[in-house]
């Protein structure tokens, strides 16, 4: 009996020691970091930033955003793979990460494991008011009637808009002359003046110029969630469903691979409640980005499906560096 | 009217306040200590204090970042007078007379003439800002990248006029610089592109040499070694300060008038148009102030020869681009430089997307913004006048001890600008090192190095405007004669390169 007592209280001491264990993540003197890949105000910080505010009230730790913008999004990723793997630094990747990792500068993708994924902000392809051209069917033909006149503009050969010109650019037999901007200001910028004919914008950039702009697809498989963009037509609606291209940035949260489990898993876990926030979730509806949430392995697998999906693109572009 | 004076009334009374003030003189000191250290710009105060910013009603925050924006732009003007050392690129110009004046005996007034040439600046772009915001938020919309690559071939022409008497030697380290500023990325392509892709394209250097460690390098590291050798031959000199006449006489003011206005349109107009910053407004305000005041007949004490109008006109010029700068953020949501993009991300955090529908929709927001800068100003004027008194000081450490200082803050400098990205931030220091070693060589033979940064900074800019535009005029090299605007630019190019040396030619 006293032996038998013994036993179960080592094995609660064991059991208690086990489940204590699994709290000591993360430590609460600790400061978990979150870089953002791009500066401050950009597109991917202003998705991450309210989802993080949420974060703070899920994770004991403190919670800290920190901005490494540079080489597309290679530099805060690079920092991310020179931390230790504890999970204490977290990296906002997404469909960006893809694009750096495939240029070869930086391993990216080949050295991290997500932690969940986070939404999609569909892209739209838009022209000026006064184009002669007001649906995506006449666009090609007035392309396809003068190759190389029409300028398609990106804002950066390394994120998803460079890549989603180049695949709409292969699908059409090179018509276009696509080109690349520094950044979504400088096509924005030469779109409106006038300079550059189609643009492939963010919602927001549309909602913000609509005076201006006609857009004219929506890239994403669905209809816009905002009732000011809801009658964009998708491709598929435009006869145009074979056309499989990025149909927007997808974000998600990632660690270096090698992370503890236990770290993964509170990580996991204060997300899933952070995103799951009716503040978040109304942020979400209010900026029409389509979430996406899945965790773990199941984000992983989605993840592949995407780098499955870019790789042929990169690789016909010339693109694609990495070996 | 009514609804304008409304606007107007509405405006004031979101800034009024004692929070918004208290965090106006805040921002304002803690802008000038950052613009007087060696190496710590405007952009990173900003960065710094963003954070902050994000706890405070907008209107407050954007007074407060706009505080620390026109403290650090004026700021840099201190080292540049007392030790000849730039805080910042907006004091590139205001060494050469600034330091000189310093040697003289006339540091007080340098540093008055400056407060208050920042002062009258700041309020003429701040006008001009109010007045024109949304008639040049038209202009810049025709700026493209065949104008945009016009803009930084006028801005390389300055190297002429900046290489003294030696054009060989200026255009040797302006090529120096242009090669320096390739190294990083394809900016169409995004491979990597410097020496040994396959050790280097996913270290640091796949962003290129940043310009902050490059300037402090150049300028804090490499005058530091440069003023270590002459105290090994014990001839390092401490400029006596004089703090009796701060400001210049009312009759030399009115005497300026001209290089004044022309100095503040100058800063203004080069500030809105995206892309360029301070570096080229305070050159050009200084070399067409050496112009007005080598005109026979001229009562201005002439410029490069320590004389208060050369450091006026950049001091002037730069913080007019403080307002100019603001145009394209307001209307177009176009950052001007570096440190209004910081700017632009502490409205969009907000929820503030500027262009049309601010200035439609939320007009008070905007009248808060001009009155916060308008606010900042007035304390950046008062403090830098509070700091003349204590300034001075920094020259009566004795060399021995503020070499190994300047030293030191420009590592720190270095580092802090990219502090939470370690990686990044130790490979600056690096860079900062290597380019300190070669500003110093490249000094004691005599080069100059303000071309080596205009290659710098303006070589992105040739390289991908150039390349957009042949771009966009489907390969057409001719594509530059073809728009009206840059043809003129391009006749303005030519003319600053051959006009001084035909004007030479007749006069001889």
């Amino acid at each position: 009996m006293n032996y038998l007592t013994h036993i179960v209280a080592a094995a609660s001491l064991i059991f208690v020691g086990a489940t204590a264990n699994a709290q000591t993540w993360p430590d609460e003197e600790k400061v978990v970091t979150v870089i953002v890949p791009y500066s401050a105000g950009g597109g991917t910080d202003s998705v991450i930033r309210p989802l993080i505010e949420e974060l703070k009230n899920h994770l004991p730790a403190r919670v800290q955003v920190v901005n490494i913008g540079g080489a597309g999004s290679s530099q805060g990723t690079n920092e991310l793979l020179t931390r230790d793997a504890d999970g204490y630094t977290l990296l906002a990747a997404g469909t960006h990460t893809i694009g750096a990792t495939m240029q070869g500068l930086t391993a990216g993708y080949n050295d991290m494991d997500h932690i969940v994924g986070l939404n999609w902000d569909p892209f739209i392809i838009a022209v000026l008011k006064e184009r002669d051209y007001d649906t995506l069917p006449e666009l090609v033909e007035a392309a396809k009637n003068d190759p190389g006149a029409i300028c398609l503009g990106n804002a950066g050969m390394g994120g998803a808009t460079g890549v989603a010109s180049v695949a709409i650019n292969l699908k059409f037999d090179g018509v276009f002359n696509v080109t690349p901007f520094q950044g979504g200001q400088n096509l924005r910028a030469d779109v409106l003046g006038g300079r550059c004919q189609v643009g492939i914008f963010s919602q927001s950039e549309i909602l913000a110029n609509s005076e201006a702009l006609t857009p004219l697809a929506i890239l994403y498989s669905e209809e816009s969630a905002l009732e000011d963009l809801k009658d964009v037509p998708t491709l598929e609606e435009l006869g145009l469903g074979e056309l499989s291209v990025p149909g927007g940035s997808y974000k998600s949260i990632a660690v270096r691979a090698g992370a503890p489990d236990e770290a993964i898993d509170a990580l996991i876990e204060a997300f899933e409640k952070a995103f799951n926030s009716e503040s978040y979730q109304q942020f979400m509806a209010e900026k029409g980005l389509i979430p996406a949430y899945s965790s773990g392995d199941d984000t992983t697998a989605y993840y592949n499906t995407l780098i499955d999906g870019f790789e042929p693109i990169l690789r016909e572009a010339g693109l694609y560096k990495a070996e | 009217m009514q609804a304008a004076l409304a606007d107007l009334s509405a405006g004031l009374e979101i800034l009024l306040t004692f929070e918004t003030i208290a965090w106006v003189i805040v921002g304002s000191i803690l802008g000038i200590i950052l613009g007087a250290l060696p190496g710590l710009t405007a952009t990173m105060g900003l960065a710094l204090m963003l954070p902050v910013s994000f706890y405070l009603p907008t209107a407050t925050g954007m007074a407060l970042l706009l505080s620390v924006y026109t403290g650090a732009v004026s700021g840099a003007s201190i080292p540049a007078i007392l030790l000849g050392i730039p805080g910042n690129p907006n004091a590139l110009a205001t060494v050469e007379d600034g330091y000189k004046m310093s040697q003289n005996g006339q540091a007080g007034l340098a540093l008055g003439g400056a407060a208050l040439a920042s002062l009258i600046g700041g309020f003429i772009s701040l006008i001009l800002l109010c007045l024109f915001a949304p008639l040049l938020a038209k202009a810049t919309l025709a700026f493209g990248p065949a104008e945009k690559f016009m803009l930084a071939l006028l801005g390389m022409s300055i190297i002429a006029a900046i290489s003294g008497n030696n054009l060989m030697k200026g255009l040797s380290v302006a090529a120096l610089g242009l090669a320096l500023s390739i190294i990083g990325t394809d900016p169409f392509t995004n491979s990597a592109r410097m020496p040994f892709p396959e050790l280097f394209a996913a270290t640091p250097l796949q962003s290129g040499i940043k310009l902050i460690p490059a300037l402090i390098g150049f300028f804090g590291i490499s005058q530091a070694l440069y003023d270590l050798d002459r105290l090994r031959q014990g001839s390092l000199k401490v400029p006596q300060v004089s703090l009796k006449n701060p400001f210049p006489s009312m009759r030399k003011l009115g005497q300026m008038w001209r290089l004044t206005t022309e100095s503040s349109l100058i800063g203004t107009i080069i500030g809105a148009i995206p892309g360029t910053g301070a570096s080229i407004a305070v050159f050009l305000s200084y070399e067409r102030a050496k112009q007005l005041t080598s005109k026979v007949g001229s009562k201005l004490g002439k410029v490069g020869t320590g004389k208060i109008e050369g450091v006026f006109a950049p001091e002037v010029a730069n913080n007019a681009v403080t307002g100019g700068a603001l145009i394209p953020v307001l209307t177009l949501a176009i950052p001007g430089d570096a440190a209004t993009a910081v700017l632009l991300g502490a409205l969009l955090i907000k929820g503030v997307v500027p262009g049309h529908e601010l200035f439609t929709n939320d007009l008070p927001l905007v009248y808060a913004i001009f009155g916060a800068m308008g606010l900042s100003l007035i304390a950046m004027f008062v403090f830098q006048l509070i700091g003349i008194r204590i300034f001075p000081k920094v020259l009566e450490v004795p060399p021995l001890y503020l070499i190994p200082i300047i030293i030191l803050l420009s590592y720190a400098g270095t580092y802090a600008i990219d502090g939470q990205a370690s990686l990044v931030a130790t490979f600056n220091m690096g860079v900062a090192c290597i380019l300190g070693v070669l500003g110093y060589l490249l000094k004691k033979a005599d080069y100059p190095i303000s071309p080596l940064v205009l290659g710098l900074i303006l070589g992105p800019m040739l390289e991908q405007n150039f390349r957009l535009a042949v771009k966009l005029g489907q390969g057409n090299y001719f594509t530059f004669l073809e728009q009206p605007i840059v043809l003129v630019m391009l006749a303005i190019v030519i003319a600053t390169f051959i006009g001084p040396r035909i004007i030479a030619r007749a006069k001889s």
